[in-house]
Order: structure tokens, then sequence, then C-alpha cells
């Protein structure tokens, strides 16, 4: 029995990576009602994005660049995941615009284009940046591992837990506590309204969607340390993703929290006792739960089951 | 899908020309500098994407998991050559039975769903089926294929045809598809047809129109997924073996934008006219540049975003009188 | 043909001549210049540039380009000049298959070469069977292409799973300990390197504590790795593949986890260590290095510097890049021994090729196992260099392997090569 401790920790951090994983897509699924199938190419762009950042030739002026250079690694990281996530914002804002016109169409449509966007931007990755491997320089603050109950544990897989926990309680506090959170809401469920208070629904939206995206490029650096760099790590990203608002079922934000939390221990516990289901674990709970729920966990009525 | 005169025929002026134009591609194909194989593979595909337009384009049904019935088909093919008889007609008939099975389970498990829940459902049992042909490796060969599959002889008793030559083999597939596009027509035109349309503008309201609805998907779903299974086979024999990767979510991604490409969602032939048009511009341009998928995406996001009735959309004013 | 038309048709039947005439003046496939006198010789490329071996299929690519250049420098192969053609396979065995029937029915190439994705060498196998066309397997290391799925007409140069475990393990048994624990991808490949392992490890007394099969996709190894740490074996076997293993090296080293237990791992393929040289951890395998201290390696490097100038290319050869190089080398020797291009003649002159060492720029002679059509020849084991001596140098090489000590002894009995007359004859 106690052997089974561990694996219930390393699910629920694996959840909680997941989670992360998951929230840009959550946000743009529940607030828009849009399935953004670039997520996954977003994600791979902020890891690619934040690389060029850490590796020796940042995109920056010379003079700039020494004086980044000469920064320690972990003052660079940090900076890194604020300021590659907003970068990665501004492909977020082409796809947005582009997709403007599917607004009010079949939500379909909406899903095609982000197909279309996701090969663009990952074959833009291959140009870019070549199609070999790379791998994000780690600060030594959080990297290696510690010894708890005996076994060996990466210290950097519990901070980036620590940082998914928390990038998942703002995002919850600044959609359900403030004036923003309120409008977008407001604007997700009756616009007519949104627009009669004088908003412009246009500029929500978009800033709507750029969120999404920088939350998935901040997913990007956080995983890219544990997953590796490669051009095609988007379709790792939004399988799951997809997966997981499913799961959770559309418009609820615990919903797919718990989502999340449960695929990381079906993989986890699964991969322990019966490690060749593992994958398929994930699916099968999927089957098994929308067989029985129409609306995956706590979905609720939307516009994507028209 | 606007109706005509034509929508009671069971051969129509579009498909004399057209099958009267690929009966012809043999003795042309090479001097367009292609070669039968394609043709071959065209005409597989043709199948297939007409197949699962049956479900996008007919009744409005979003599946990204079709490469299964496909990847099922071509397996079945295989194996029952190998286990059960080497016999063309029942090697068909059981990959297009196995793959109408496993469509006909899985849409047990999706036809009451809806949207997005009915979409990633697909995808899941994709995903299931897709590791299952790896994980079963002693039965597909996993991912090193199911090997050394026949083109088997087309026999009708008084008379046996030789298929195993790539132009053998492209006349079997153009009868298969002939054979395939005047039932499918049919079946569209027909009564059954026009409830699946009712269900494509609104389940919620053919629902209420005393119809049942899921067992309207149900069957589309399976049908869809038989024929599927059909074009798997086929391809099975064109690659004289069967792999997983057709089962991957790739290749089922694939499908649905030759179909939307093409233009399923407005015409009959738009899955037809997106597999040739990717198919050959996939060899053109990828031999141009290794970076083709990013010139084929943006077509696509053009696509979707200007003229999303894809090319036959485009192409209907020219055609106008022409169907 | 009612409604339509004659005008229109006319207009529509030009602009498919049109579209057509358009599709046969570019192409529809990239071709080199032919500059010979006579008839020149076409090989085909069959190199993955995308997907997921696309890195080191174009690796592959490159080396295999740089072998005809300079035999067409030295004024061809019987006196004809060597010209080829390339597609991407993409990774994927539909396009294998494709591009195969191309080549061989449209092209008239009379080698294929070019593999490093188990399915496409497959595919592209059934189609050289069907025509009798030779087919060199560059670096498709899976032990199956020179057992069950063996062919008259299809070369494997590349050491595979069983090789490289026949080198390291028995050696670990005595030296390391006999707890083994196996850590497999649940695929083909993996399955039967793991098979060759646990036969190994019983055979020198050792035990398999488990075989722990990890799906393919798998991207978290965390569960894995705590596992392993509950069983505590002395060694730990891998035999994983592509994105997998890339992602298993990271979360190991990450964890500093890579020294106890021991980990024997397969074959590191030089292009996917090349971008992330710090998650090399535990044993490994390798055919070849580009710092062997043999003659000719030094000029060897100098060569591919030179061919791969201005390129993207990784400034130094490695062993997927040595195998594509040394395949072609010895099929254009083979030409010139049989005299002709007649397949058979070619395939006859491959088959009991010896290679010398210094030849191949390896400790051991080198040659071709009749029966298996698999050259067999010097397996390298290696760790991550911890004194490197300069930036390319990532490996430290531990030991080399005999090839008669390596070779896959099972191998003979599930290959069944038809006779030469059931090879459909052709003559470039």
């Amino acid at each position: 029995m106690l052997d089974l401790v561990p694996h219930l920790l390393n699910g629920l951090t694996l959840g909680l990576l997941f989670a992360l994983i998951a929230l840009g897509f959550m946000l743009i699924v529940g607030l828009m009602e849009q399935i953004n199938l670039a997520h996954g190419s977003l994600f791979a762009l902020g890891a690619y994005i934040a690389l060029q950042f850490l590796g020796p030739k940042p995109p920056l002026p010379p003079e700039l660049a020494a004086q980044w250079l000469a920064l320690p690694l972990g003052w660079r990281y940090g900076l890194a995941l604020l300021i590659a996530p907003c970068v990665a914002g501004i492909a977020g804002i082409a796809v947005e615009v582009c997709m403007r016109r599917t607004y009010g169409k079949d939500p379909l449509y909406g899903l095609l284009l982000t197909f279309g966007a996701a090969m663009v931007i990952e074959e833009g990755i291959r140009l870019t940046w070549g199609s070999r491997d790379h791998v994000l320089p780690l600060p030594p603050e959080v990297s290696g591992g510690f010894i708890f109950h005996g076994l060996i544990w990466s210290t950097y897989r519990f901070y980036a837990a620590g940082i998914a926990a928390a990038a998942i309680g703002l995002v919850w506090l600044l959609i359900e506590k403030t004036r923003t959170g309120a409008i977008i809401k407001a604007g997700a469920h009756d616009s007519e309204m949104v627009r009669a208070l004088g908003i412009d629904l246009s500029k929500l939206r978009l800033g709507v969607f750029v969120f999404g995206t920088m939350l998935a490029a901040f997913a990007g650096i956080i995983l890219a340390p544990i997953w590796g760099i490669r051009p095609h790590m988007g379709v790792d990203a939004v399988i799951p993703a997809f997966l997981i608002i499913v799961l959770g079922g559309v418009g609820s934000f615990w919903g797919s929290v718990m989502a999340a939390l449960l695929v990381g221990l079906a993989i986890g516990l699964t991969g322990a006792y019966a490690s060749e289901w593992s994958l398929l674990s994930i699916y099968i709970l999927l089957v098994a739960v929308v067989s029985v729920r129409a609306r995956g966990l706590f979905g609720k009525k939307s516009l994507l089951e028209a | 899908m606007p109706h005509s005169a034509n929508a009671a025929r069971i051969v129509t002026p579009t498909m004399l020309v057209l099958w009267l134009a690929l009966a012809s591609a043999p003795l042309w194909i090479d001097a367009v500098g292609l070669y039968p194989y394609l043709g071959v593979e065209i005409l597989i595909w043709s199948i297939y994407a007409l197949a699962f337009n049956l479900v996008l384009g007919t009744s409005g049904l979003v599946s990204f998991g079709h490469g299964a019935y496909f990847g099922v088909g071509a397996y079945a093919f295989g194996l029952a050559q190998f286990n059960l008889s080497a016999n063309l007609w029942i090697c068909l008939g059981v990959a297009t039975l196995a793959a109408g099975l496993a469509g006909l389970f899985v849409g047990l498990f999706i036809s009451h769903r809806r949207g997005i829940y009915y979409a990633f459902m697909t995808i899941a049992f994709g995903q299931i089926f897709w590791t299952i042909a790896i994980k079963a490796y002693s039965l597909t060969g996993g991912e090193d294929g199911l090997l050394n599959i026949a083109r088997l002889p087309a026999d009708f008793g008084v008379v046996s045809f030789d298929i195993s030559d790539n132009v053998g083999l492209y006349y079997f597939v153009l009868a298969v598809f002939v054979i395939v596009v005047a039932a499918l027509w049919r079946l569209v035109h027909s009564p059954y047809g026009r409830v699946l349309a009712a269900i494509r503008q609104s389940e919620t309201r053919a629902a209420h129109l005393g119809y049942p609805v899921w067992f309207y998907k149900l069957t589309v779903f399976a049908l869809s997924a038989a024929i599927s299974g059909l074009a798997g086979a086929l391809f099975a024999m064109a690659q004289r073996a069967a792999f997983p990767d057709v089962m991957s979510v790739n290749l089922s991604g694939l499908v649905v934008m030759m179909t939307l490409v093409g233009g399923g969602l407005v015409s009959f032939w738009g899955p037809v006219i997106g597999v040739v048009t990717f198919l050959i511009a996939r060899d053109v341009i990828g031999a141009l540049t290794f970076a083709w998928m990013i010139y084929f995406g943006l077509l696509f996001m053009a696509i979707v975003l200007f003229r999303p009735e894809g090319i036959a959309g485009m192409a209907r004013p020219l055609f106008a009188r022409w169907r | 043909m009612a409604g339509i038309s004659r005008r229109r048709f006319v207009q529509s039947s030009a602009l498919t001549a049109a579209l057509a005439g358009i599709a046969g003046f570019y192409g529809p496939w990239k071709h080199n210049q032919a500059y010979a006198q006579g008839k020149p010789i076409k090989l085909g490329l069959t190199n993955d540039a995308s997907g997921q071996f696309g890195n080191s299929g174009r690796d592959d690519h490159r080396a295999i380009r740089m072998a005809i250049d300079e035999v067409n420098a030295k004024g061809g192969v019987l006196g004809r000049k060597i010209e080829w053609i390339t597609a991407d396979t993409e990774s994927q065995p539909a396009t294998g298959t494709r591009v195969a029937e191309r080549f061989i029915t449209r092209e008239d190439c009379a080698v294929l070469i070019g593999a490093l994705h188990s399915g496409v060498a497959n595919a592209i196998t059934q189609v050289a069977n069907k025509h009798g066309t030779i087919y060199l397997n560059t670096n498709s290391s899976a032990p199956s292409e020179a057992g069950e799925n063996c062919s008259r007409v299809k070369f494997v140069w590349d050491g595979n799973g069983t090789n490289f475990t026949k080198a390291a393990v028995r050696n670990a048994v005595q030296s390391i300990g006999k707890n083994w624990l196996l850590l497999t991808n649940d695929y083909v490949y993996g399955h039967s390197t793991a098979a060759a392992t646990k036969a190994e490890v019983e055979a020198a007394g050792g035990r398999i504590l488990d075989n722990m099969l990890v799906p393919q996709n798998t991207r978290d190894f965390t569960a894995y790795l705590l596992k392993v740490q509950q069983l505590r074996p002395d060694v730990v076997a891998t035999a994983m593949g592509g994105d997998d293993n890339k992602a298993l090296r990271e979360q190991v080293t990450q964890l500093k986890l890579g020294d106890k237990p021991a980990w024997i791992n397969n074959q590191q393929d030089w292009p996917d260590v090349w971008g992330a040289p710090d998650s090399l951890f535990g044993v490994f395998g390798t055919t070849w290095y580009h710092k062997l201290k043999l003659p000719g390696v030094d000029e060897f490097v100098r060569k591919w510097q030179a061919a791969t100038r201005g390129t993207d290319a990784i400034p130094v050869p490695g062993n997927v890049s040595y195998n594509g190089y040394m395949a072609t080398r010895e099929l254009f020797r083979a030409i010139e021994r049989a005299g002709s291009t007649n397949n058979i003649k070619i395939i006859q002159a491959l088959e009991n090729l010896k290679m010398p060492a210094a030849d191949r720029l390896q400790h051991f002679d080198a040659y071709i196992n009749p029966n298996t059509h698999q050259v067999q020849q010097t397996v390298y084991l290696a760790r991550k260099n911890a004194r490197p001596s300069d930036s390319t140098d990532h490996f430290d090489i531990l030991s080399w392997s005999d090839p008669k000590a390596v070779e896959d002894t099972a191998a003979p009995a599930k290959c069944k090569l038809i006779p030469y007359e059931q090879v459909r004859t052709v003559d470039a």
C-alpha cells in the first residue's frame, strides 16, 4: 500500500501539468466557444521563443544582448517566462484576426481554420529553427533531484506543478473576481447586452484569444525541460488538452481542472501498475465518462454541440 | 445539397464524363508526368473521402477518427487472405463487414452525442484502434506492417482478370469506384438521405419531426465505416501491405482536409475534387520544396475563410448547368 | 451530355491540358542534371525528410549524395555517370510505397537507397520485391529487417538491437549485477530487442525482475522512474525509440538517475544526440564515431565537412551518415565487380562481401551474411563524454566488439530468401 503513495503524488503533479497545458484551450473554449486547434503549435512556439532568448544569440540589439547575457541564467529564465508568451501573443493576434470571419458561423469553421493555422505555425517553426531537437537550459536552482521517502524526485517537476497551480488560481480569480472577468463572461453569454453597455466586443474577443495564446506559450516553456523541444511537440499537447476539455465538460472551469487531475492520475497509476495501458487509459476513461454523461463531468449547454 | 432533375437518376452526365476520363487515364497519365500507381491511390482515396463525406457533408457530423475504419478494412483484407481464403470477393466482403461492425460498435457509443463531444469521441476511438494495431503486433505486424498481401485475381467464374500490375489494379479500383459512386448518389437522394440532410440542418428539429435521430446517426456512421473499410482493403492491395499509420490522427485529419478543400459541404463531388487536387499537388509541390505543408496550410486557411464551400463551390458558377 | 454547351466543354478541356502541361514541365520530381555520355545509372533516394525521422533522414541523404559525388568525380561506375532522384518519404509507409512505385516504374531507377523507419523500409521492400529492384536499407535497425522481413533484393547496413544487446549484456551481468529490469517501448522493435536482452541476461546467469512496457508516444516517464527506484534493479536495459527515447533521456538526466542503477541503452543515433548531448546517460551503442582513433577517420570527417559546407548539416558525420555513405560506396564497388548492372549479378557481388577494417574505418573486418543480407560490423559501446576534446566530442567510446561475437544467430532461421530464379531480372 505504501508503494502506492509516490504514484498518487506523481499522478497529481502530472495532473497539474496537464491542467496547465489545457488552461489556454479551456479559456478560449469556455469564453469564446471556439476550439483552438492551433493551441499545440502555439505551445511549441512559446518553447522555441524562450529557447531563442535563453540561447547564445538572443533576438535583441547588440548592446542589450550583451547585458542580457550577463544576467544569471535564473533571471533570464524568469524573464523569458514573461517575455516569450508576449511574443507568441503576436501569432495569437494574427490567428484571431483571421478567425473573425468565422464568428457566427458553424463552430466547425473556427476549428478547421485553427487546424490550418496549426500546420502553418509548425512548418514555420521547422523553417526557422530546423527539424532537430533542442534542450531548454534550466537554471541550476530548479534542476536536479531531491530525496523524499527514499525516492529521488525531480525538483523542477514540483516547481512546474506549483507554477501550474498558481496559474490556475490566478486565471480563476481573473475570471470570477474581477470586473474584466465579469465583462468577458458576460460577453460570452450575452454579446448583445455587452455591446449595449458600450463595450467593444471584438476587442474583448481579441483579448481573450491572445490571453489564451499566451497561456499556451507559457505552458510550452514550462513543459519544455520535461519533454524536450521539437517541431511536432504541439501535437503532444493539443490532444490531451482537447481530451481534458471534453472530459471535464465545456464551460466548466473546475470540471476541466478535475478532468486534468483524473487524466494525470490515470496515466500515473496505470504507468506504475499496468504500464502498457497508460496512454490508452485516458481514452477509455473519456469513453466511459462521456458514454454516461452527455456533457462530460460538469459540462454546460453550449454552441459547440449544435 | 441542391436538388436537380439528376437527383432521381442512377447515372448522371457528370458521372459518365468522369468515368470516361478516368477510364482513359492509363493512356495519358505517363504523358503528363504522373504514373498509374498515383491513379490507383487517387481512386482509393476518392472512395474513402466519399464514404467519409456521407458523415461530414451529408449528415453534418464531424469524425476525426475515420482512419480507424480504413485501417480495419486493410488489416481485415490481409488477415482474411492469409487465414480464411485467398479469394478477392471473400476478402473484400470480410474487410467491408469488419469495418462496418467496428463502425457500428463505435456508433453505439457516440450516436447519442453531439458537436464537440461527438467529434472528440471519434478521435478517442481512433486512438484506441491505432494503439491496438500497434500493440497487437503478432496479428498485425505492428509498425513493421502486415506484409505480403497479394493483389488477388478478380475471378468472375467464366473469366478471371489478373490485377497484379498497376494498370490492372487501376481498372479494378475504377470499377469499384463506379459502383460506390452510383450507390452513394442513390443513397444521398433517397428518403433516407433526406433525413440525414435534415439532421445536418438541425438535429433538434429532425428529432421533433419524429425521426429517431440516433438511429440514423448510427446507421450512417456504420455504413460510412464499411465503405471506408472497402477503400482500406483496396489500399492494402495497392501497398501489398497494411500499416498502422493510416489509422493515426494525422491521416484521419488529412481526409477531413481533402474533403473540405474539395467542397464536400456543398457538393457530392467535393471529396473527389479534393483528393485529386491534394494528391497531385503533393506530388508536384512536395518535390519542389520540403516545406510544402506551409503552403498547403495557408491554402487551406484561405479556403476556410473565403470559400468555405471549397473548390466545388468556386467552380459552381462555371459549371452552373453541368452536374 | 445534356446541359453542357460545346464551348464550355472545350474550355474546360483546354484548362485540363494546360494544367497537364505545367505538371509535365515542372517535374513533378526533383532531377539532377544528367551530364554523362552514354546511359547514366539512376538511383532513387528514399529518405525521410519530414515526420518523426526527418532529422536523421536528411543526414542519411547527405551522406548518400556525398558518395555519389565522389564516384562521379572519378568518372562514374563502369564508365557511366550516376544520376539520382529523391522524394520525401515522410516517415510514412503509405508515402514510401508511392515513392518507390514512382522511382521504379516511371523513373527506371536501378537501385533504391535510404531508410530510417522500419515500416517505410518494409513498404519500399514490398515494391522492390515485386520489380526485382535492389534496395539498400541504410539505417533501419529493427532486428526483423534481417529476420522475418528480409528479402533477396534488400541489404541491411545498420547494426540492430540484437547486435547491441549481445555486445553489452553478457559483460554487464558479470561486472554490474544479476538483477535486471527491462524498459521496453510497446512495439515490434522494442519487443524483439527486449527478447534478445532477456535471452542474453538469462544465459549469463542473471534474472529479469520485470519488463515494463511503455506505450508509444509516452512523454512522461516519472511513473516508470519511480517504479525503477522501488524495484531496485542492478541494471535497467532500455529498448526505446524515437521521441519517447528523447523524452526519457531528458527525464533521467534531470533526476541524475543515470548512474545508479546502471543503464544499458540501445543505439543512440547521432542526429538525435546532436541537439541534446547533455541528456546522454548510461551505456549505449553505436556503429561508428567520428573520433575513433583509426587511420582515415579524420580524412572522412574533412570530406564530410567539405561536402556539407554552407548547409545546416551537423558539422561532423555520425552513425547514420556513416551507414548511408558506406552502403552507397559498396554498391558502386559491387557494380564494378559484377561488371554489369544486372540485378542478380549485383546481388551476388554483395552477398559474400568482405570489407577490411581499414577500409570501413572500424576496428574489425565487416562482412555481409549471405543468409540474412545484414552487414555484420563492429559494434561500439559508449557513454557520455566527461572530458570532451572539442564541442563535437559527445561520446566516450568504452569498447568495441567483433562482429562475429555479436551476430544475431537466430536471424538466419527466421529469414527465408527466395531463390535467384524467382527474382525478376532487371538491368539498368
